[in-house]
């Protein structure tokens, strides 16, 4: 059961890894041509359809942008609320003295304006302030003349001149001001003071900057440790894939290495159970062909010896159907040994027991003597000059097999072959066999590489000579030579197929 | 593969009074292969079992032995290893099985050659005809040959290291026969299983090889570098002082 789940989910994970591009990609042409709001929608349907490493290093950035910037929000509205009030005291405070200076200077009998502004000019004002002194009935005494009494809205100066001190921030010309008034009614007059509050602005614009930084820096990190996270946690995820990959590419003693982690322990030991399972399986089934032609092989032995006596004995038998019989055993011994020996040879492949008896082979002199080894001896043989004497680590065995079963193949199925050809090439040799048959259609030329396969049109090749493992078993020998097999058109356009065979060899 | 143009010849010279011990536990397998090699002209004894086998070979005089490995009570290679002791008459292995292990280690235990299940009792015959057949005296030309400490007189089936006789099989005895008719020669492995064993192109280079090996640790003061069979690389072997 746990290994069934342990399927599932490794299934589900390479599907939404590899299945939803091609299908994507696939659906865009579709419908740009007929259906384009159905296009679209399929689109946005996959847009947010991201992997779970981007999921988990989204939602650590998106939760770390989110915090960082109600952090920062937080520190200035609370810093700037702070720094404002303690700007707005210490103003109030000096504006209350600053007023009382002015209060005396007005009840000592200092009312000439030129005069008034000599004091107001002398009062400590911090840097950027300046102050403004209203006697009712007179032009205001002001300090720096762009800052009227204009400036002040008039709701303010309605309170102040009510006899009640007021505080309040302004813009003047678009810049930040704090005015305080307060009303000397023993004199009849007001005093009011602007105060700049440029430098504050400054000091929380630049606050502002570094923690909008420090959110950017924050949320960067969080990005940063999303992706290593992700990484991590799906590195056991990771390492399954690759084994299930390379259990599928054969190598089925793959495991994965036991991890202490609780959460991943059951992943790891389904996996691996699973794997030892498919193995001894795999194992189980090599085993059983390999043993069954073992098997077949001993009754065979009594069958063909006891033939070969009756064979040397047919002349004498009086009986013509007695002949034909013994003939007919003889015709068809042959093939079922063939096919015992074909059978035997795949369930290596199968088993993974197949492997290479490399020796130093002469090509010239292999494919001569495969030649005159195959049904058909005759068959001219095309050697390239520049291979001859040439020696290379080959299993020759197989190679005989393939060149002979290629003979073989067409003159079962191709009218015979009308030529064997060894060519020197690049990277290689190339090895071509053609007949004169029909052909191999473009559909068939990889189906007929498969066990049993019998090809094209099987009423054609329902002939009783093949068994249809010959190429089966080409293609494997050559590919365990690392080479490649294939069925294409003669190239003089006569009618007929051409199967070629090309060995990498490196030459130096 | 199958018998070469003289076999007519060696089928009346050979076969006629050829004993041949067939040791196979498989009763149908013993009796169709008796019938087909009588046959052809041999005369063959049976065993069922290892101990069998053993005890047949002490009794009656046996020219070539048959042996087939899986046997129920001592294995095949051991029989093999068992006769080698005492005698150097050609053995032939069966095995149900073609893989390296089984073909290299009956060979390792002292099989002059071997055939896998299921054979045609003809190139049973072709290859007991080629594994009789005598070392060709005109081959090695001089009746002495010498190569450094290694003397051999081809016509007395004679081989001798340091003044001591050293002891051969047949087939030993023809692959070293060979290798001197042309000392410094390379003899390639094709050549050689033509030559000793009478396969054409399609015999199996491990039976050079181990035979070779088998060879050496006759003939070589230091079987692991050796002096006079020596391996050339990529082509095949050569005999040298």
């Amino acid at each position: 059961m746990t290994a069934r789940q342990a399927v599932g989910a490794s299934g589900s994970l390479t599907s939404s890894a590899t299945g939803d591009e091609p299908m994507a990609a696939a659906a865009l042409p579709a419908g740009a041509g007929d259906d384009r709001s159905g296009a679209r929608r399929r689109r946005r349907l996959h847009l947010p359809h991201l992997g779970l490493r981007a999921r988990i290093t989204l939602a650590f950035t998106l939760s770390a942008a989110l915090l960082s910037t109600l952090l920062a929000g937080t520190t200035w509205a609370l810093t700037r609320e702070s720094v404002l009030r303690q700007r707005e005291a210490a103003a109030t405070h000096q504006a209350y003295i600053n007023a009382q200076f002015m209060k005396g200077q007005l009840s000592g009998g200092v009312n000439e304006p030129d005069q008034l502004l000599a004091q107001l000019s002398s009062l400590d004002t911090g840097q950027g302030s300046r102050s403004l002194l209203q006697v009712s009935g007179q032009q205001p005494v002001n300090e720096v003349a762009s800052f009227g009494i204009d400036a002040l809205p008039a709701p303010f100066r309605r309170l102040v001149d009510g006899n009640t001190p007021a505080r309040m921030r302004i813009k003047v010309d678009g810049e930040p001001q704090l005015v305080i008034g307060i009303p000397l009614p023993s004199v009849n007059s007001a005093y009011y003071e602007f105060i700049s509050l440029d430098e504050t602005q400054s000091t929380l614009e630049s606050l502002s900057v570094s923690l909008f930084g420090a959110a950017l820096v924050t949320t960067l990190a969080g990005a940063a440790l999303g992706l290593w996270a992700s990484r991590r946690t799906l590195r056991p995820l990771a390492d399954v894939g690759v084994a299930a990959e390379a259990i599928a590419g054969g190598r089925l003693d793959t495991r994965l290495r036991q991890i202490d982690d609780p959460d991943l322990h059951v992943l790891v030991a389904s996996f691996n159970h699973m794997a030892s399972n498919l193995e001894e399986r795999i194992e189980r089934d090599g085993r059983f062909a390999s043993d069954v032609s073992h098997e077949l092989r001993s009754p065979l032995m009594t069958i063909s010896a006891s033939i070969e006596v009756l064979a040397s004995r047919r002349d004498d038998m009086p009986d013509a159907s007695a002949r034909s019989a013994v003939d007919l055993l003889v015709a068809d011994i042959g093939r079922f040994k063939q096919l015992v020996e074909d059978l035997l040879e795949i369930s290596r492949f199968d088993a993974g027991a197949a492997r290479l008896e490399l020796s130093e082979v002469r090509l010239d002199e292999l494919v001569t003597q495969a030649v005159g080894w195959s049904s058909e001896r005759s068959v001219p043989v095309d050697l390239d000059p520049a291979l001859s004497g040439v020696v290379v680590r080959a299993d020759k065995r197989r190679l005989v097999r393939v060149i002979a079963n290629l003979i073989d193949n067409a003159q079962k199925y191709g009218g015979g072959a009308t030529g064997v050809e060894l060519r020197k090439v690049s990277d290689g040799v190339r090895i071509a066999v053609e007949d004169q048959g029909p052909g191999v259609p473009a559909t068939e030329r990889d189906l007929i590489f498969d066990r049993f396969a019998r090809g094209v049109g099987a009423h054609r090749r329902s002939g009783t000579e093949g068994v249809g493992l010959g190429l089966s078993l080409v293609a494997e020998h050559v590919s365990l030579h690392k080479g490649r097999v294939w069925v294409e058109d003669r190239p003089d356009g006569a009618e007929g197929a051409r199967f070629v065979v090309e060995l990498p060899v490196a030459w130096a | 593969m199958l018998p070469s143009d003289d076999a007519t010849d060696s089928r009346t010279i050979d076969a006629v009074g050829t004993r041949i011990l067939s040791v196979e536990d498989d009763e149908r397998i013993r009796t169709a292969v008796k019938l087909a090699l009588e046959d052809e002209g041999w005369t063959v004894d049976e065993a069922g079992t290892g101990e069998e086998a053993l005890a047949r070979f002490e009794q009656a005089p046996t020219d070539v032995v048959l042996i087939d490995i899986m046997l129920p009570d001592i294995d095949g290679f051991e029989v093999c290893r068992a006769i080698r002791r005492s005698s150097d008459v050609p053995i032939v292995m069966v095995t149900a099985r073609d893989d390296t292990h089984d073909v290299v280690a009956g060979l390792e235990a002292g099989a002059d050659d071997y055939l896998t299940k299921p054979f045609a009792p003809k190139e049973l015959s072709a290859r007991i005809r080629a594994l009789l057949r005598r070392v060709r005296t005109q081959d090695s030309g001089s009746p002495h040959l010498r190569f450094g400490d290694l003397e051999i007189v081809p016509a007395e089936g004679v081989v001798r290291r340091a003044g001591q006789d050293v002891h051969l099989t047949k087939t030993e005895f023809k692959l070293l026969v060979e290798l001197a008719s042309s000392p410094g020669r390379i003899f390639s492995r094709e050549f050689l299983l033509d030559k000793v064993w009478g396969y054409d192109y399609f015999g199996d280079g491990r039976l050079v090889d181990v035979h070779v090996r088998r060879l050496r640790t006759k003939v070589e003061a230091d079987p692991a570098n050796p002096h006079h069979v020596v391996t050339v690389r990529g082509l095949g072997y050569k005999l040298q002082t």
